[in-house]
Formats: C-alpha cells, structure tokens, sequence
C-alpha cells in the first residue's frame, strides 16, 4: 500500500492546529442560565409557580412542618414507631443541633423566600394586568415562610420580650452572588413578625378574590388571622378571621370526612397543596399513614387520644386499624393538604371573639363551636369558654400542624408520662425550639445559636 | 546499560582469571522460557569461578569449564538466574525463566513506555506475569494489594457493584478522587451510573497484560487536568508473531461470606424487650401484644418453647447463600511479521452471597495490527461487552436484603395464614419493618450495559528517529435499567399497589482523539532523547430518559406498555469536552544522569469562562549511581539509582456545569414553574497539586533483591470545593476554588527473586502510608454520613462527634464526656448523660495509615503455590446502624448478641446502657459506634501444577496448568462487623468508612484449568 506523504501531513496537522477552542463552549440542555430564563411576563409567572412548588416541598408545607408540630406537642396522644433519627428527636423533645430536619427546613424555607423575591424584584417585566396578583402572591408566599420559621426557630411572641428576643433573618432581596452582605443576623421576633404583618395585609390588598387554587385574598387574611393569634392580638385576629368567613366563597364540607383525601379542593379549603401523579409529595401521608395506605405507619394514634372526643363525635371515629391505630386524615397517598380550612377561621372567630370581649363580630363563640360541633355530630354546648373553644381547635384540627403553636400562644404544659413518673415541658421550654441548624451556625458565624444548643 | 554493566562485570571476573588447564568445552544456546526466542548478552558463569562469556546474537555460548568445577550459572537482567550441573554433558541448552523483578522492564507512560530503568517518575506496575490466571473477574481485584501506595476498596459484598481507589490519598473534598482510568490510550468512561459505578466491570480481566499506576506529578502531569489523583493505564494484549496460540481458561467455584453478625434468638429478645419497656414504664401486655403480633398472631410461637410452632428465624440466613463463580475465556494469537492478531472471547457469571444477586458478562475482544509499509502501521482495538447485573437495591433500603437482620426472630419465614412470607396480613403489619424476602420475590431489577470500547491508529515511522501516530478512540456505553415492583411490594413501594414499571436507557458516547509526535535519537552514543509533542481532545455525550408505569394487569405484565397509567417521564442531556495540548521530554546522559521535563494545556467546558484553560508543567531528575565507576565495581550492587520530580496536576472530576448561573424547572400543580437552583462563578478553575517525589532504587546481587523508597508530598490548592453557603440565601452550596490539604507519604517495595534448585521464590512485599490533612478550608466544615467531616487541622472524611464515655454504674444511664476546652486548652473530661452537652471533637480517622501487601510465589518443578495477604491499618469504620442493632432494646429491631450485656442493676460494669424502650439511652450517635477496622486477609492463595512437556505432548498441547484458588480465605481484624472493608453505598461526598447494613465480602473457593494448544 502507498501511502502519500501530503496526506498524512495535511490530516496531521489538521489534528493538531485545527480550532477546537469553540467545543469549550458547550451549553447545559436541560437547565438554563439566568439570563434567558427571566426575560419575559411568562418567565416571571413561571418563579411565582417555582415559588408555591418550593413551599409545598415536603420539608416545608408538604407535611413535614405539620408533622414536626405535632410530634413536638405531644403529650403522649401518639406514638412515633418510625426509624428516621430527627423525627424521632423531635418527639423526644431532644433535638441535636445537627438534626437534619432543622436543616432541611430552614433550607428549604429560604429558597422559597429567595424565590418569591425573585418574582418581587422582576415584576418590571410583569404584564400590567397581573402584576399586583403577582406581587400579592410572592409577598404572602415570603410572609408564610417567615412567619413559620419565626414560629419554629426561635421564642414564641408571647414569650418575654419580643422585641429583644432572636427571631430569624428577614430576607427581602434575591440572591445574585454570595457576598458579605448574605452573611446575616437574626432579626427580633418583632420584626419579623412586623414583616409578616406588612407582607400579608399588602397582599390582602393586592390579591383578588379568587385565583383557582393558588393563593388569593382570603388566604391572605386567613393566615393574618393565624399571626395575630400568635401575638395575643385577638380582635385583629378575629376580624382577620371574619374577612374570610364573610367573603361568602367558601362552606362547610356537609360531612367531616369529606374534607380530607380529595383530590381537588374541598368547598372549605382556603389553601391546600395540590395532589398530582408527578412531582408531588404528602408527608403527612408518609408519616401518619399505615402501610395499607401507602404510609410508612411511624406515628399511631394512642388510647388516650381516641377517648378525648364524644362518643358521637364522628373526628373520634376517624381513624382506622391497621397492626395500630392511624388517624384517617392523611390515608390517601396522592391527596391534596388542606393548609386552611374554614373550620379554623370559625375557631379564630370564636376565640377572638371571646377573648378579645365586647360585641362579637360575626356571632358568637358558642355558636361558631356548635357549628363544628354540629357538622361531625358532637353533643351541642350551652355555654362557652375559653378551655372549651382551645379543646375543641385540638379535636378539629388534631395531625394538622397547629398544636405546638396552640400550646405556646397559650402557655400550655406538656405532661407526658415518662417511666413510672411524668415529664413536664412549660410553653416556653428551649426544647421546643429547634436548634438554628448546624450547618447554618458554621456557614454564617453572625448567627446566634438556641438556647440549650449552644 | 545492562550490556555495560555486563560487560564490566565479565571485565571484572575476567582479569582475575587464572587458567587452569584440563578445562572442558561447553557449549549451547540461550533462550526465553516464554517464547523459545534467542538471547544475546546473556551471562554464562562457571560457578565458583571468576570464570566467564556471554551469549551472542544468536544465544549462542561456548565456556571452557576447569576440571573439578560442577556447574555453571547463567543470569541476565530480567531473568531468574539458574545454575546447571555439567556432570558429563558437553552440549547445555538452557530456557531462561523470566523474573518478576520489574527493574528491566518497559512500563506505559502517557502517549508512549519507557524502561523503568529511565524512568524518572513513579510508576507501579503489575504486568502479565504477577496476575496471569489470577482467576478474578474484574481488575481492581488484581490491583489490591499488589501496587504500593494504591488503596481499592470494594464498599460491601454486593455484586457489580462499586470500587473506591485512592492512589497516593485523597486530595479533593468535593470534586473526584478517584483515578482517571485509561484503556490503550483512550480515557475511560468511568462515572456513568448514579448507583455505583465499577468502570472495570465491562473490561475482561483475561485482556489485560499489564496495569501501570502513574503515582507521581511527572508520571501524571501528562494527563494533567485530569492527573492528580493518579492515572490507571490499562494495556490489552496485543498478538505476536509466529505460530497460532490458543489459550483456553476455564474456572468454577464458590463463594460464602467472610463473616456473620449473631442476634438474639426469641427467647433473648423477650427477655431484653420486657425489662426495656419495663424500665420506660411500659405496660408488660403492649409489650406481650407486639411480640404475637410479630408470630403471626401465636402466642406459643415467642412464649412456649415446648411448643412444636416454637419459632426462632435466623433471619440472616435467609439472605445470604452460598454464591457461585464461573468463566470460561478463549484467547488466540499469532501472526505474521506483518499481521498480528488478538482475539478473545469471555463469559462469566456470578451468583453473589446474597439472594437474587448476580452478575453476567459476555465479551470478545480483537487487537489487530498491520505494517501496511515499512513506514506505516495501522491496528484496531476493539472490546464488545455485554453485562447484566441482576441489582439489590441500597444499603439504605428497608428492601435490601441485609436489612433483613431487623426483624424480631418469632416471626416464622412464611406466615400460616397467607402462606407467603411473613410482613402483612389483611393489610395490616405483621413484621416491624418490610420484610425484604418479599422484594427478593416480587421485583426484578436489572441493569444491562452493552458497552464498545476500542481505538483505530495509524503509525507511521517517518523517519528512523521520527514517528507520528493517531489515534481515535471511543467508548459507548448504552445501559439499560429495569425494575419491576410486584403488588406485593406495596408496603415498601408506596406506588406499587397495583404494579410499578420503572425504565431508563442512558446512553454515553465518549470520543477522543489523540495525535502525537515521538522523537527518539542517540547522539554521539551519550545524548539519549526522547520527546513526544501531541494534541488530543475528548468528547463525553451522555443522554438519558427514564419512564414510570402504573396499575397493571397484574404482575405477568412487567413493562410499561402494559401500564394504565403512564406515571413519570424524565430526561437527561449532557455533554462535557476537553482539549489538550502536550509534550514531553526525556533526556539521558551517559547513561547515568536522567532529565525529563512534561508540560500539558487543558481546556475544559467544565470551567468558568475566565479560567477555561490550566497548564500542568513537571520537571524530574535522576542518577543512575550504579553508572558511574565508583560503584559499577562493586558487583553485589546492580541498580543503585536516585530520582526526583516535581510538577504539577490537576483534578476536573466536577458536575458539567457547576460555573454558570441556573434556572431549573419546578412545575407545581401541572403549571410549569422555574427557579433559580445554582449561583454562578465565572472564576471557577482547577484544582491544582503540586506533588514532590523522591525515590531511590537499589538492586542487589544482579538483582536478586531489590528495594524501592519512595517519599511523596502531594500539595492542593484552589479545591474545588462545595462551600456551605448561608441557606437565608435561598442556596445551600456553590462550588468555588477554595482551600488547600496536603497528602504525604512513604511507600516502600522488597522484591526477591531466588532460585535453589528446582525450587523458586520470589517474593514482592509493598507497604505505603499516607497522611492525609485539610490545611485550609476558610473555616468551612462539611458534613456528610452520619458523623463525617471535612474540617481544617484535620483528614479527610475524620469522625467528629460526642465521645462515648461508657454507663453509669449507677443507674445505666449512656455518658459522654464534655470535651469542651478548657481554659487550659485541655479537653474537660467530666462525663454527662446529655449527649447534647458534649462537644463534637475528632473521634476517629476512616483513612488507614498504613496499607500493604505481601506476595510469596512459589514454583517446584511443574507446581507453584502463590500466597498473597492484604492489608489496611489504623482506620476507624463507623457502623451507622447501630443505633438500631445495638442499641440496648431502644426499638424493637432485633438487636445484636453483645447487647444482652446491658445494665442491669446498680454497681454493673458494662459499656451497654440500660434497655429503654423508645429511651434514646446511648443511641445518639457517637463513638459508641466507632470501631478499628485495621485487618489482614489472606487475599490469594493459589496452588497449581503444570503438567510436564512429556504429557502435553502426548496430548497435543503446549501447556496444561490445573489450580485451585482462595480469595478471602481468612481475615484478621477486631471488627466485630459483617466485614472490616465496607463502605457502604447509598452515602456520598465526604462519607467514608461508613457501615449501613452492608453486606460482606464474598471468600471464594475456585478451580480452575489452563490449556494451551
């Protein structure tokens, strides 16, 4: 065989001084930069959704906020059988300062805030028409974020001074690059409250009154309601409440049951997750469900608390046997989580409006309760007071996330049987706050650390 | 050189030659054992005698030997020197065995091979002769314990599954450590799964005729960016001239684990889950209740040991088994002076220790190269292999198979009621945790790579001195996963109820091309010069999809097509590219004084775009002292040679994009949605690490015994690290160029080669100890497994955690000391029951501080025996699930047998605290669980006999070798785990030496058989 000569030079050097530098230049396909991807109304829209699928992630408002609240308050109303460590730790009311779920959520929380401002600070590009919606929805998501981790991470309000006491970073400007500037401080807990507060009553103002599933005006006040509470404000709370109740959008379901394990929203859902076959998660599902519905069985419900309720009381039956005994609100793998009900504003109503006095807004406390009372076919009250109104938030709302926060806001003890003796934990105990995670004290040497994690 | 020394040493013996007369004439020819060839140059020496002649280019000798004297010796470099009675022959023909003594031989560098006497860097070879018919399928199991400084780790007895190699320590945090793999030139595809990836498993280990470890920066700087953590060059074997060789090898055998792990049987476990709920104010009959809820409802089955339904389940048993091995491989070769070929076919399959576990291969393999002129030549290489792993799924999986071990001993294998195994019943649990038996019998879970790897090149010799060669590469790799979740998996796969189909193809493309010059001239007999000045650019694709189907018929259907519902779709696309320009060159004097200098410029997509190119220069000297004429006479002294080098490589084993700023899509809701998930750094660069070498090389009485010293500092800088960002940022990490940890080190090899008689002996001994520290991380610490860290002052991956302190004899309670620092500096000693109160201090290091391992072969006439032990010291393995499995009766998983040492009543000296059912008493995670992991293992033994000419001849063969292999056979450590090498698989970044019920190494028994025609 002959080779030429010219040939083999020609595809040597060819190899050799051929341009490949351009083949550096080589593109992600399936994520995009920065740049392209927020250019336009649509690209703006697209965070906002970013934003509400960051918030329903199951570190945060997918269940494992809830769970976490629940299994801090208890009092021996349920078991926790399962084989995750910070759970587990959480219910033991001893957490580590390395516990991986005060991290995730704390992670989690913040990309959600990160992400709603970043939808606050595009709306330049925003279509005209819709832009306060999206201003109103990207404050109120950043308002819920904050005030659930002023609530988790640090003193409760009613809890000394306020306005002296660590509360968490306020975040209101997205990140671009990290500089000296992300490395910041704890807030007040009243200022973060305040920040809440101003967050949510401009998205009340800015939202409309319906917008499909995500969140509108009603949320808006629903969850002010929530805050003032916190606050021991309750006539705001009550009026908060009343704006909901009074808009006329939303009713009972006609049966308890049938306001839980839906795949679209109930009549009474002011704002639930929404259960899909792709990309969604329900820990609440996860943890509370037996295996037979798809759960992995880790928390069951206790004697002591199936015998609180009537005997009539259809939230007293709604539980099944499988091995133990599961609560029956979060049987359904795929299902949406009811975040606010309507039932819960009657509650607010009912306890603002007693505790606040005066003339009741709306109507009375007992007959916001019988309301309740009515509908799962509980034996009807006479009269009304306040343990009344706060056992009754526990049978409407028990697995649903409020009980820590109920036993805080009231200066409530947690007795717990212990061995033969009993174990207290006052509403102000450090044990009930999560640790600032680890992670984040080491990564950001401005933050102050927990009481008791030090 | 080795004529020189030859010829001085014959000069030498020569001159003090006294003649003697009545000397006998004898005369005969030289040649190698392996393939008849003749042998010039080689020593004959009449023993006893100063007295002595070499052989000429034909092999040809003739010795006048005295009267009186017996016998001659015959020795050359490369060769086991032999001796001969002369007795009353006139004529001696003699075969030369070839010495494992490595001294003389070529070794592969990058882009070309040099003779290890040249080489001015550290390489480690293990060629043909140490791992002919070591009957393993993959490489890395030829690799442990064979290369000074090379740590491999096999992370549990699963296989398939994946290794860990460290060469020369760890030197990144976040980016990559493991080497860069090279197969005949062409960089390898070696990070293509998500679960586990052994680049090895494809290759037929039969193919390959030596592995070259480049240890050092002047070894490695040629591959540069991608050189720090050392380069695997792996040869094929390539075809010779001459008659047709077949080879057939074939072995069988089996496999067990190399260790068990004892649980409590029923009637401990009662006793233990009593007196645990009992101490945490339990009532007795809730306790009662689970245990018959566990023996499918049988009170008898836990309380009645008179009962015949009296159950007691080593559960363990269930899962692991007696496993198989098996391959059968036929490899012909030959050629013309022209056309030479090698070809070969493999298949191997593996039944693993643990059920419904296996791993299949098929592979063929063809070498061809062609002198198409006297100028040019082209060849092909080119492997085809086809794998199935048949997979368990990870450690940390209530379906793996070794998770087994938590279920309560009452319960009987198979329920009664359903008669199936025992987990559920009428929908309700039955066992604490799914039982993995129902996985085993309901999924499949397969993965199937068809992978081509091979290279097309064309050389031609332009001038004597001047040759360019070409070649272009590819390695594909299309893998295809399956897994079927039957019905009855539902408790463990949430959507499995009715069915689940899960699919995903990844396909990967990797191309390169390299194109490179050689220069090799003598000037003046004393100017040495070698140089190579090359491009070469790399090209990885990779694409992937992946599909999930629900509610099937029923569990006959297994494919999605048959799916109601089409559940999750996803997809992958993703491309890196590197172009590199590069040269080196050596440069010998006089045969003593070595220089070589390399220099390589990479640009890589992976890169901030103010950074896209780095270059990774080294420089190395060496001595050849045995040359110069002040020790060239001392004749016990064969190679005396001092070698340094310094130079400089890189580390890019990073994601593909990790520069840019990202938006990811997050749909909510069937709405589509987007957010921001990575922050940019256009600054972003390589890794870099200067490394320092020096070694020394001694060989001793015409090395017969040689040593080899080598003393590393292997510096980085800029690690590419993952820094903890503050997560009010909404991110939690970015990649970013920060920090620095050294790597430091000794590695030392004895090698002897002996002869007496018909017996031989060789023996290779290597022991390499590394230190590993972070020097710099701007205060970042990095966590990972369960108590892993990255932290400054420290190595790598050290435990940091609460110190265990023992019980207290008073009351049982778990203690941990303070170890906060006092003002003193010194640690506060004062024990506490609070774990939260104790001070996360360094607890532990899960890097050895010293590996190694000795080799021993033996051969006597047709027998040989091989002995090799492997070794790894001072490091500390973490068993995560402990806090399960020994855990004082925390929760109901069965516990381990030493738990039943528990604290019972004051005054009890223990280290196991009081059961306390749901107490967390001593489960936080500590040094409780920490353990030293050093062991010794007597990896390979091998015995076979070589059947003799006489025989092979009478049965038309040129060679029969029978033997039979151990691996594993025996292993020494304190451990008190399943296995002291573990790793477990489902834990990544700074995680290491991490126990998660993982499963043991396998101990192999085989036999095996060699027949060439």
């Amino acid at each position: 065989m002959k080779i030429n000569n010219k040939f083999i030079y020609a595809v040597a050097f060819s190899l050799i001084l051929s341009s490949c530098a351009n083949k550096l230049d080589v593109k992600p396909v399936d994520d995009v930069d920065a740049i392209s991807a927020v250019k336009t109304s649509s690209d703006v829209e697209a965070i906002l959704t970013g934003a509400y699928d960051s918030m329903t992630d199951g570190d945060v408002l997918g269940g494992n906020m809830q769970r976490d609240a629940e299994l801090m308050a208890d009092n021996g109303d349920v078991e926790w059988a399962g084989t995750f460590v910070a759970p587990g730790e959480i219910f033991e009311k001893s957490m580590l300062r390395d516990n991986n779920q005060a991290e995730a959520t704390w992670l989690d929380s913040y990309r959600t805030i990160n992400t709603a401002n970043t939808v606050l600070a595009n709306l330049g590009v925003v279509d005209a028409a819709k832009k306060s919606r999206f201003e109103g929805e990207a404050k109120l998501i950043r308002a819920w974020m904050h005030f659930e981790l002023v609530r988790i991470y640090a003193k409760t309000f009613q809890d000394g001074n306020a306005a002296s006491n660590l509360g968490v970073p306020i975040m209101t400007i997205p990140t671009a690059k990290i500089t000296d500037a992300s490395f910041v401080k704890r807030n007040t807990v009243a200022e973060v409250y305040q920040a809440v507060i101003a967050d949510l009553t401009s998205a009340e103002s800015l939202l409309p009154a319906k917008n499909g599933f995500f969140a509108n005006k009603a949320t808006a006040a629903a969850l002010l309601s929530r805050v003032y509470l916190m606050q021991g404000n309750y006539d705001a709370a009550r009026q908060a409440a009343h704006r909901v109740i009074s808009s006329g959008n939303y009713t009972l379901t006609e049966t308890f049951d049938l306001a839980f394990n839906n795949r679209t929203n109930s009549t009474e859902d002011i704002f639930a997750t929404q259960g899909t076959d792709q990309d969604f998660v329900n820990e609440l599902n996860t943890f509370f469900a037996s295996s037979e519905y798809q759960g992995r069985g880790d928390i069951y419900v206790n004697e002591q608390h199936l015998n609180s309720y009537d005997v009539s009381d259809e939230r007293g039956n709604f539980f099944y046997e499988s091995g133990d005994i599961f609560t029956a609100k979060w049987a359904r793998r795929i299902g949406n989580i009811p975040l606010i009900r309507l039932a819960e504003m009657y509650l607010t109503r009912a306890e603002g409006n007693l505790r606040a006095g005066g003339t009741p807004i709306g109507t009375t406390p007992l007959a916001d309760i019988n309301r309740l009372r009515e509908r799962a076919g509980a034996k009807l009250y006479t009269t009304m007071d306040l343990a009344t109104i706060l056992k009754e938030r526990r049978f409407e709302l028990a697995f649903e996330g409020h009980w820590i926060h109920d036993i805080k806001r009231n200066r409530q003890t947690i007795t717990k049987r212990n061995g033969n003796g009993t174990r207290t934990w006052t509403f102000n105990s450090p044990k009930l706050i999560f640790p600032i995670p680890l992670r984040e004290t080491d990564a950001n040497k401005n933050l102050v650390q927990n009481e008791g994690y030090q | 050189m080795n004529k020189r020394l030859l010829f001085s040493l014959l000069l030498f013996f020569g001159c003090s030659l006294s003649m003697l007369a009545q000397d006998r004439r004898i005369t005969g020819k030289v040649v190698s054992a392996v393939d008849g060839s003749p042998l010039p140059g080689v020593s004959v020496q009449v023993k006893g005698t100063n007295k002595g002649t070499s052989t000429d280019a034909t092999g040809s000798y003739a010795i006048n030997v005295p009267s009186g004297k017996a016998s001659i010796e015959v020795r050359s470099v490369g060769f086991l020197t032999q001796s001969f009675e002369v007795g009353s022959q006139s004529v001696i023909n003699i075969s030369l065995v070839e010495s494992d003594n490595s001294l003389g031989e070529v070794v592969v560098v990058g882009y070309g091979t040099q003779k290890k006497t040249n080489l001015t860097g550290n390489v480690a070879q293990i060629n043909a002769k140490a791992i002919e018919n070591l009957p393993v399928l993959t490489t890395e199991q030829a690799i442990q314990g064979r290369a000074a400084g090379v740590f491999v780790e096999s992370g549990n007895g699963k296989v398939g599954q994946g290794i860990k190699m460290r060469i020369r320590g760890a030197s990144s945090v976040s980016a990559g450590n493991e080497p860069l793999y090279v197969i005949d030139g062409i960089p390898m595809t070696s990070n293509f799964t998500t679960n586990s990836p052994n680049p090895l498993a494809d290759i037929n280990f039969n193919d390959v005729e030596s592995i070259d470890i480049s240890k050092d920066a002047s070894a490695a700087a040629i591959y540069g960016a991608r050189g720090s953590n050392g380069v695997v060059q792996i040869t094929t074997k390539r075809g010779k001239a001459g008659k047709t060789n077949f080879s057939l090898n074939y072995f069988t055998g089996t496999s067990e684990p190399t260790g068990r792990r004892q649980f409590l049987n029923t009637a401990q476990y009662v006793e233990l889950f009593k007196e645990a709920r009992a101490n945490a104010g339990f009532s007795l009959a809730g306790g009662e209740t689970r245990f018959t809820r566990y023996a499918v409802g049988e009170r008898a089955r836990w309380a009645d040991p008179t009962s015949p339904n009296y159950t007691n389940t080593v559960w363990e048993d269930q899962v692991l088994r007696k496993g198989s091995i098996n391959q059968l491989d036929l490899s012909i070769n030959g050629g013309t002076d022209k056309t030479k070929f090698y070809a070969s076919g493999s298949y191997s399959k593996q039944d693993g220790i643990i059920v419904k576990n296996a791993f299949e291969r098929l592979s063929t393999r063809l070498n061809l190269d062609h002198k198409a002129t006297d100028k040019l030549t082209i060849g092909v290489n080119a492997s085809l292999a086809r794998t199935l792993n048949t997979r368990l799924s990870n450690d940390n999986a209530f379906s793996t198979p070794m998770q087994i071990i938590a279920l309560a001993p009452m319960s009987p294998v198979i329920d009664p009621r359903t008669g199936d195994f025992t987990d559920t019943y009428n929908g309700a649990d039955v066992t604490q945790y799914y039982n993995p038996l129902v996985s085993i019998a309901n999924t499949n879970n397969t993965t199937e790579v068809y992978r081509t790897i091979g290279n097309v090149y064309g050389q031609w010799n332009i001038l004597p001195a001047l040759s360019f060669r070409t070649e272009y590469g590819f390695d594909m790799l299309l893998r295809n996963d399956d897994q079927y979740n039957g019905k009855k998996t539902v408790r463990n796969s949430v959507n499995a109820g009715n069915g689940e189909a899960i699919k995903s193809v990844a396909n990967t493309y990797n191309f390169n091309t390299n194109s490179f010059f050689t220069y090799n001239q003598v000037f003046d007999q004393k100017h040495d010069l070698n140089a190579v000045l090359g491009m070469s650019y790399q090209q990885s694709d990779r694409t992937a999809i992946d599909a999930v189907g629900r509610q099937l018929p029923s569990d006959s259907y297994k494919t999605i097509a048959s799916a109601a519902t089409k559940a999750d779709a996803n997809s992958f696309e993703r491309r890196f590219t590197f172009l590199s320009y590069f040269s080196r060159v050596n440069y010998k004097f006089d045969n003593k004084y070595l220089i070589g200098l390399s220099g390589r410029v990479d640009g890589s997509s992976r890169f901030g775009a103010n950074n896209r190119y780095g270059f990774f220069p080294s420089a190395s000297v060496g001595w050849i002292l045995s040359e110069e004429s002040f020790i060239k006479d001392i004749r016990q002294i064969s190679l005396l040679k001092i070698r340094g080098s310094y130079g400089f490589t890189g580390n890019a084993e990073i994601a593909n994009f990790p520069s840019l700023g990202l938006y990811t899509a997050e749909g909510y809701a069937g709405t589509p949605g987007q957010r921001q998930f990575q922050l940019e750094n256009p600054d972003l660069k390589w890794e870099k690490t200067a490394q320092t070498d020096i070694g020394l090389e001694v060989g001793l009485f015409n090395n017969r015994l040689s040593f080899e010293v080598d003393y590393y500092s292997k510096y980085t800088t800029d690690l590419l690290l993952d820094v903890n960002v503050p997560g009010t940022s909404g991110f939690s990490r970015q990649l970013k160029n920060v920090g620095e940890l050294e790597n430091k080190g000794w590695e030392f090899i004895v090698r002897t080669d002996n002869k007496f008689g018909d017996l031989t002996w060789r023996a290779s001994i290597n022991a390499a100890t590394n230190k590993n520290k972070i020097l710099n991380l701007q205060g970042q610490v990095i966590t990972g497994g369960f108590l892993n860290r990255a932290v400054e002052g420290q190595p790598l991956s050290v435990f940091v955690g609460p110190e265990y302190a023992g019980v207290d004899p008073a009351n049982g309670d778990a203690l941990y000391y303070l170890n906060t620092t006092k003002a003193d500096g010194s640690f506060d000693k004062t024990k506490t029951n609070d774990v939260n109160q104790a001070a996360f201090v360094p607890i532990g290091n899960p890097n050895p501080l010293w590996i190694g391992g000795i080799t021993n072969d033996f051969s006597y006439k047709g027998i040989d025996l091989s002995v090799t032990f492997q070794g790894v010291y001072g490091n500390d393995v973490y068993n995560g699930a402990g806090k399960f499995m020994s855990a004082n009766g925390d929760f109901y998983d069965n516990q381990t047998l030493d738990q039943l040492n528990r604290w019972r009543k004051p005054g009890d000296i223990t280290n196991v605290p009081q059961a306390r059912y749901v107490g967390g008493n001593g489960t936080a995670e500590s040094s409780r669980y920490l353990e030293d992991a050093s062991y010794t293992r007597l990896k390979t033994v091998t015995l076979g006999y070589a059947f003799p000419k006489s025989i092979t001849d009478k049965l038309k063969l040129s060679r029969l070798r029978i033997y039979a292999t151990a691996n594993n056979l025996l292993t020494f450590t304190k451990y008190t785990g399943w296995d002291p090498e573990v790793n477990t698989d489902y834990l990544t970044g700074v995680a290491a030496g991490n126990d998660f019920y993982s499963a043991p190494q396998p101990k192999t028994i085989t036999v095996g058989l060699n027949l060439g025609f």
